[in-house]
């Protein structure tokens, strides 16, 4: 058994101009211990789903349809009550935006202390320090750190904070939405490392959101891409990265600046992404795609596997390969 | 990898066919430079709190900037880069040494002068959710400069900010003309910003990490209209960024700066496969490297992430994160810019090792 398996799930927002339709049937798996990675576009819905593992969905968000599966429970029917016992004890998150993910007037201590004792009324103040010393000998912040306030912390420091909050409770998932975006490259690279370290260490599964596809790249064993709500490209990195299919695909990775290799010209990706109120029935990147054919902007895609692991969303998945 | 010469024939990207070799640098004209310049940040005293010692922000900078060039700053937060770019649009006055816009100095301007100044250099700003008045419509903040400076009459104005628009693929730009920042997307905000700056056609203009806030798709259009429009326009770039891929894509020539000093100078193909400070092979060693990147050198020169501020004044800025150090050395004395090729200047007491 996976630890989870999302199929089909569908997710909309009740907005005041329409239903906006966030997510549409995006089905995946992951394993124990590996690695998955979401790479799209602002408003692709990458965080909708993320927000929807961890049951923090906003009051006008619904679940249309579609089964979250974790460790062969259904998430979606489980009440508030239930969710709350998996959220943070086996579910975990690393919020976006680390710098205001913590409260500036609680010591960093004790904000981790609250994560450990929430989980387990039965530990005293003193054990629960105890574990987050070592929480802080984990992620690499100096233990006498503990008792300062977020603001003397540095983002990437606070980004560990954060991590280690997230491992309190030794989780079996962590959801890692944008974890290094507002960071610099020596600091981002560590938290990587930080992060892939750990998850071989205690065999921790992890979701990865990003708009970057050089940091999913860098850390995921499969990947899904998503385009306007749905998963467009699902495969191992391998796959996706050396033989990617479907052309959003291949419009990230042409836009993306490399430092090897002859220097290219980057190709944007040209228009907008299509309005998810009334989302257009046929392919939704058609608009926008440089090889689409006479019948992409008719036909509603299907899936075609190409390989065991590797699917795509194309109308014409033979044409791009 | 290797010392593979950039292939310049063939069917060649914009961005190769106006790169500047060294050579044609030294023919060019100078444009800004800068001479020794440092700029200190004070907290105020007061009566319960005493004054703490200043913070350096820039520790005696000198760079040139040719006319034609996109010039690269590049850096970690914190490291000065996004002060030199507003103290060369002047936002900011430098404590200590000069800056030049071509012959005339421009520390001290004041009055008229300072606003003639400003027809010549623009700045656009990091965050295009924060540089853009939510109440001022898009004509109106586009047009705005062009007010300012009473260019033109209302007719002559219009035509100006739609060729604005144009430029930055804004299109049609009339049906952009009376909306407001928040019905745009990050990207077209960060247009209009790009825009704004260029409606004067100035000479010279900062463009402060345009794309940090902005998704990795995104960026690839801005980077583009940036170099549409210093071939359109002949304008020159300051070009603030904390990624080194993205100064290459698109920069002639990039600095490196690290705790208000710059450690290395060179042409950006040269910077990028032959680092010789060991904070740029740091640099390069942080970026995340696709799958199929795996040939990439490691140059693995770092020794601990954290920076820490000891012993700031004698010794070199890197000291402390630095592997290869040497404590008799390094830590005694502050390594001074040497020319290393033909443009190509480190700060590195380790450089005749690192040749042999």
């Amino acid at each position: 058994m996976s630890l989870l398996e999302v199929e089909n799930l569908s997710i909309g927002y009740q907005t005041r101009k329409g239903f906006l339709k966030a997510v549409e049937g995006v089905s995946f798996t992951l394993e124990k211990g590996k690695s998955l990675g979401f790479v799209g576009e602002s408003g692709c819905g990458k965080t909708t789903i993320g927000m929807a593992l961890m049951g923090l969905l906003p009051n006008n968000a619904m679940i249309v349809e579609g089964r979250i599966l974790f460790e062969g429970e259904d998430l979606v029917k489980m009440s508030d009550d239930q969710m709350r016992r998996i959220r943070g004890k086996k579910i975990a998150m690393i919020f976006q935006a680390a710098m205001n993910a913590l409260n500036p007037v609680l010591r960093v201590d004790d904000q981790i202390a609250e994560a450990v004792l929430a989980h387990d009324p039965d530990c005293s103040n003193e054990d629960a320090k105890k574990q987050v010393a070592s929480l802080y000998d984990l992620v690499g912040i100096p233990r006498e750190r503990m008792g300062d306030y977020p603001h003397q912390y540095s983002g990437g420091m606070k980004q560990r904070a954060i991590i280690a909050m997230a491992l309190s409770c030794r989780p079996a998932l962590i959801i890692a939405d944008e974890p290094t975006t507002a960071l610099d490259v020596i600091v981002q690279d560590q938290i990587l490392k930080e992060i892939k370290n750990l998850q071989k260490k205690f065999n921790i599964s992890i979701i990865f959101i990003s708009h970057d596809i050089s940091i999913v790249a860098d850390v995921c064993h499969d990947i899904g891409v998503m385009y306007a709500g749905q998963l467009v490209e699902y495969g191992k990195r391998e796959e996706v990265f050396d033989s990617p299919i479907h052309p959003y695909t291949h419009a990230l990775l042409a836009s993306y600046p490399t430092l090897t290799g002859e220097r290219e010209t980057l190709k944007s990706i040209q228009g907008e992404t299509p309005n998810l109120i009334h989302p257009p029935d046929a392919c939704r990147f058609c608009e926008r795609c440089s090889r689409s054919g006479t019948t992409c902007g008719i036909e509603t895609p299907v899936w075609a596997e190409k390989s065991r692991t590797h699917r795509v969303l194309c109308c014409m998945p033979e044409r791009s390969a | 990898m290797g010392g593979k010469k950039p292939d310049t024939s063939g069917p060649l990207l914009h961005a190769r066919k106006v790169g500047i070799t060294p050579v044609e640098i030294n023919k060019r004209k100078l444009i800004i430079e800068l001479a020794g310049v440092s700029k200190f940040y004070r907290s105020k005293s007061s009566f319960f709190k005493e004054q703490r010692d200043a913070i350096i922000a820039l520790d005696k900078i000198s760079l040139k900037i040719f006319e034609g060039e996109i010039f690269g700053l590049v850096g970690e937060s914190g490291s000065g880069k996004t002060t030199t770019g507003r103290l060369i649009v002047k936002l900011e006055e430098p404590n200590e040494g000069k800056i030049y816009l071509g012959e005339n100095e421009i520390t001290g301007l004041r009055g008229k002068p300072l606003k003639d100044f400003r027809l010549k250099v623009q700045m656009t700003f990091q965050d295009p959710y924060q540089s853009l008045n939510p109440q001022i419509s898009i004509y109106d903040t586009i047009a705005e400069p062009l007010i300012i400076h009473r260019l033109g009459n209302a007719a002559k104005q219009q035509a100006k900010v739609r060729e604005a628009m144009t430029s930055v693929k804004l299109s049609p730009p009339d049906d952009f003309f009376y909306r407001f920042p928040h019905q745009l997307s990050g990207g077209q905000r960060q247009r209009v910003a790009i825009a704004r700056a260029m409606v004067l056609k100035p000479r010279f203009v900062v463009a402060d990490e345009p794309t940090s806030m902005l998704d990795a798709s995104i960026s690839a259009q801005i980077f583009n209209i940036l170099l549409e429009i210093r071939q359109k326009y002949n304008m020159t770039l300051l070009f603030i960024s904390h990624s080194l891929a993205a100064a290459r894509y698109l920069c002639d020539r990039i600095a490196v700066i690290y705790r208000g000093t710059l450690v290395e100078t060179g042409p950006a193909e040269e910077i990028i496969q032959n680092p010789k400070h060991p904070y740029t092979q740091a640099l390069i060693d942080a970026l995340p490297k696709f799958a199929r990147h795996e040939g990439a050198i490691r140059y693995d020169t770092l020794l601990r992430p954290q920076r820490q501020d000891s012993a700031y004044d004698c010794c070199c800025p890197f000291f402390n994160c630095c592997k290869i150090r040497d404590p008799w050395k390094c830590g005694r004395e502050k390594p001074h810019m040497e020319k290393i090729g033909e443009a190509h200047e480190v700060a590195c007491f380790f450089l005749k090792e690192q040749k042999n």
